[in-house]
């Protein structure tokens, strides 16, 4: 089954964060992201920038309207996103749970809907 | 460069949604993908199961906390995402507002920021 990891950090925390501990902290990401490639888990993952370079898009009637800033705003941000391939959801709890930057985030796991032609 | 594009709708409305309506919306959403595939600008494009299948986890000073269902409460839910590549952000913004569900929700448009080094970038 495939699950999504959405991890949400708040912003300033990390813009707080000294450039030493903000390398070591984006390490410990890369060395996750080797290790679930290795482990046969991962599928894809990136980073965001911060939400303040994101846009809104919506069209009605045939007409776009483009905004400023993220969809939501919330006190915590999305960072980025694992898509993983695990067993069940315990497994794919277990598998976010280790991911070191969670420890000063949340992670949103979801599973996936696999879209079918009719 | 590659932008991320999350797909926010009100899931009670797409859920009220008849039968055909909704295929023919899926129909439409697997439609785009295949162009921007063919067109060499999809990464990858997956869509969700409704929030309520949702865990929220939590690890601080080594203990885990879950919760069940998603992270933030929104008016409208993140029901799917695509990566896309672009030239620039206008780019994809035009490609984001071909997305069908632009039409019924909306869609952010976020930049990716590369963490590895170009040198040691796997795809």
């Amino acid at each position: 089954m495939k699950f999504l990891f959405l991890i949400y950090h708040d912003e300033k925390v990390l813009d707080d964060m000294p450039p030493k501990e903000m390398q070591s902290l984006v390490d410990s990401a890369l060395e996750y992201d080797d290790e679930i490639r290795r482990s046969g888990h991962y599928i894809a993952s990136n980073a965001l920038q911060r939400a303040r370079t994101a846009r809104t898009i919506r069209v009605r009637g045939g007409k776009v309207t483009v905004t400023d800033g993220p969809f939501a705003e919330t006190k915590e941000q999305l960072g980025g996103f694992f898509l993983v391939d695990a067993r069940d959801m315990d497994e794919a709890c277990a598998l976010a749970a280790r991911f070191p930057p969670g420890r000063i985030g949340v992670i949103e796991v979801r599973p996936v809907q696999e879209l079918q032609h009719s | 460069m590659r932008y991320a594009c999350l797909v926010y709708l009100v899931e009670s409305e797409m859920a009220a949604m008849s039968e055909s309506e909704a295929q023919a919306c899926t129909e439409e959403s697997l439609a785009y993908d295949e162009a921007l595939r063919r067109s060499g600008q999809l990464v990858v494009a997956q869509a969700l199961a409704p929030v309520e299948t949702a865990t929220t986890i939590r690890v601080r000073h080594g203990t885990l906390t879950t919760t069940d269902g998603p992270f933030a409460e929104t008016k409208e839910q993140l029901d799917g995402f695509l990566v896309i590549e672009a030239r620039d952000l206008n780019e994809a913004i035009q490609a984001a507002s071909r997305i069908p569900l632009a039409r019924r929700g909306s869609i952010e448009v976020r930049p990716i920021k590369e963490l590895r080094p170009a040198a040691r970038r796997i795809t």
